[in-house]
């Protein structure tokens, strides 16, 4: 019975919420323009479903996401684990990481979109210049972490060069690597949906500034719930994919929750 | 065969002094010898274990394993370290597996060799187990089929049953000395533990407080079989002499510290 509760609970505020929401739009305290009622704004998902219009805004801003994120990866794991290892690498790219983490990448927009232009190509460039940041970082500290006996161990069967960091440091440090991972795909889906308002067409964060244009209320909110699911989904599934591959750590035995 | 002569290795700290760990180390062990390297904590007796294994430059002196000079690791010499530095997310077998694949040892055979060592530490039944599912004596148990299954010439041996409780820990002494007697290696097993180096070892070399030297060398050759070897006079006056030996340089690499 308590279990059952426990399992419950996050859903009951999520209701309660829902719940507030709904009853507040329709007290008549604001106008359905500055808030509309829930249920329609859900009429309107609906609808956007079966017009198959939220579809493809949803493919194209995970498109994106998904691109920048995995190109963010891809570059992130091998620089981190090599300024991890090499001193000469690690004096080389420190000050950019330094300069480059704490900065707005986001500022980066209006130069990216005159080399780029205003296509997918800039969006998904605007992606990786923020996703790779949390990448590289876990990467390195992952890197660095990895315990000397290990390395020695693997050395002594007789692993080097390129072959101890892929069969040794990067799985050493993949705990790490994968929390690096997980920062940076909801920062890879807010900077997909971010560059979409600013620089418009198909897409979530399109639409939700074409429904702003057109003073269209629902389709704003609309955009809202759209991308909290989304969000929700692609953190839960990071979670599920970290307890897979991570079943040799200590942790896989405890509940999963980011 | 090992020969060490003349080795001195300096430590240098994170803020830049450079402290000496080991002073003009000569020794020599003989061919499928035991022996232990015995001192106070921080005499550089790891220090010298890890410059064997090739894991640390040598500086000045030479270390000779069999006529050749040491330059770097190699699976003729095999580790076991304090803290079992298995691989986490290798099962036990795929960690004993590792070793026979870098050796390059055919599939088949290797699958069949690997089964075999673990048999031999004990661990038949826990191939597909994770180290964070093993208790303390068993990671070190598959830690050592591990090692052993590289076939090495030499086993060095860093302080390997220092993080055991004491009930494993001679638990374990007993069946390393078992595992030696059936197929003899030379061993170089670091410890601070007087009676542990007694028990084991055919020789004990008891190394002086920071900068580490040989301060003595005692042969220490018991019928181990006896089970009550630990209560004989000759057994208790051996680890009462060299204690003797270790208490002076114990005591003086406790000066200068609060505790």
């Amino acid at each position: 019975m308590a279990r059952l509760i426990w399992r419950v609970a996050p859903w009951a505020v999520v209701l309660a919420l829902a719940a507030a929401w709904e009853i507040f739009a329709a007290s008549g305290a604001v106008t359905p323009f500055m808030l509309p009622r829930l249920s329609v704004v859900l009429e309107r998902i609906r609808a956007d479903g079966a017009s198959g219009e939220l579809w493809q805004n949803l493919a194209y801003t995970l498109y994106r996401s998904f691109a920048g994120f995995f190109i963010a990866g891809a570059l992130g794991i091998p620089l981190g684990i090599l300024i991890g290892r090499n001193r000469a690498v690690r004096w080389l790219f420190d000050p950019l990481i330094s300069v480059g983490f704490p900065m707005p990448k986001i500022a980066f927009l209006p130069i990216v979109t005159l080399w780029l232009g205003f296509h997918d190509v800039s969006k998904i460039t605007m992606v990786v210049l923020d996703a790779s940041f949390p990448v590289v970082t876990a990467a390195i500290a992952g890197t660095m972490s990895v315990e000397r006996e290990l390395l020695w161990s693997a050395r002594n069967c007789g692993a080097r060069g390129a072959a101890l960091l892929r069969e040794v440091v990067l799985p050493a440090a993949l705990p790490q690597i994968f929390t690096g991972l997980q920062v940076a795909l909801p920062i890879a889906l807010i900077v997909a949906i971010v560059a979409e308002m600013k620089m418009g067409g198909v897409g979530l964060g399109g639409a939700m500034i074409t429904a702003t244009r057109f003073a269209d209320s629902p389709g704003v909110f609309a955009g809202i719930v759209e991308i909290a699911v989304a969000g929700y989904v692609l953190v839960k599934l990071m979670a599920v994919l970290r307890r897979r591959l991570l079943l040799w750590h200590p942790e896989a035995l405890a509940p999963a929750t980011v | 065969m090992i020969q060490i002569e003349g080795v001195s290795h300096t430590y240098r700290t994170t803020d830049g002094r450079d402290i000496p760990a080991l002073e003009g180390v000569s020794l020599e062990v003989r061919e499928r010898e035991f022996i232990a390297l015995l001192g106070p904590s921080g005499c550089g007796k790891s220090t010298l274990l890890y410059l064997i294994g090739g894991f640390l430059p040598i500086a000045s002196g030479s270390v000779r394993v069999h006529g050749t000079p040491v330059t770097g690791p190699g699976p003729d010499r095999g580790v076991v370290f304090q803290h079992f530095a298995l691989f986490p997310w290798k099962t036990v077998l795929g960690n004993v597996l590792y070793g026979l694949e870098k050796l390059g040892v055919p599939r088949d055979v290797r699958e069949k060799r690997a089964r075999e060592f673990i048999d031999m530490v004990g661990l038949t039944g826990f191939e597909e187990s994770y180290p964070s599912h093993l208790s303390g004596g068993m990671k070190q148990r598959a830690a050592l089929a591990r090692t052993l299954a590289i076939d090495p010439k030499v086993l060095l041996m860093d302080e390997p049953f220092g993080a055991l409780d004491a009930q494993t820990r001679s638990l374990m002494q007993a069946e390393l000395l078992a595992i030696w007697h059936r197929s003899p290696k030379t061993v170089i097993f670091v410890t601070h533990d007087v009676q542990e180096a007694v028990y084991l070892a055919q020789r004990v070399f008891v190394m002086s407080a920071r900068p580490g030297k040989i301060k003595a060398v005692v042969e220490t050759s018991f019928e181990r079989s006896d089970p009550h070897i630990f209560k004989s006079k000759a057994f208790v006056d051996k680890v009462d002499e060299i204690w003797g030996l270790v208490r002076d340089e114990a005591m003086k690499a406790q000066k200068g510290r609060p505790f």
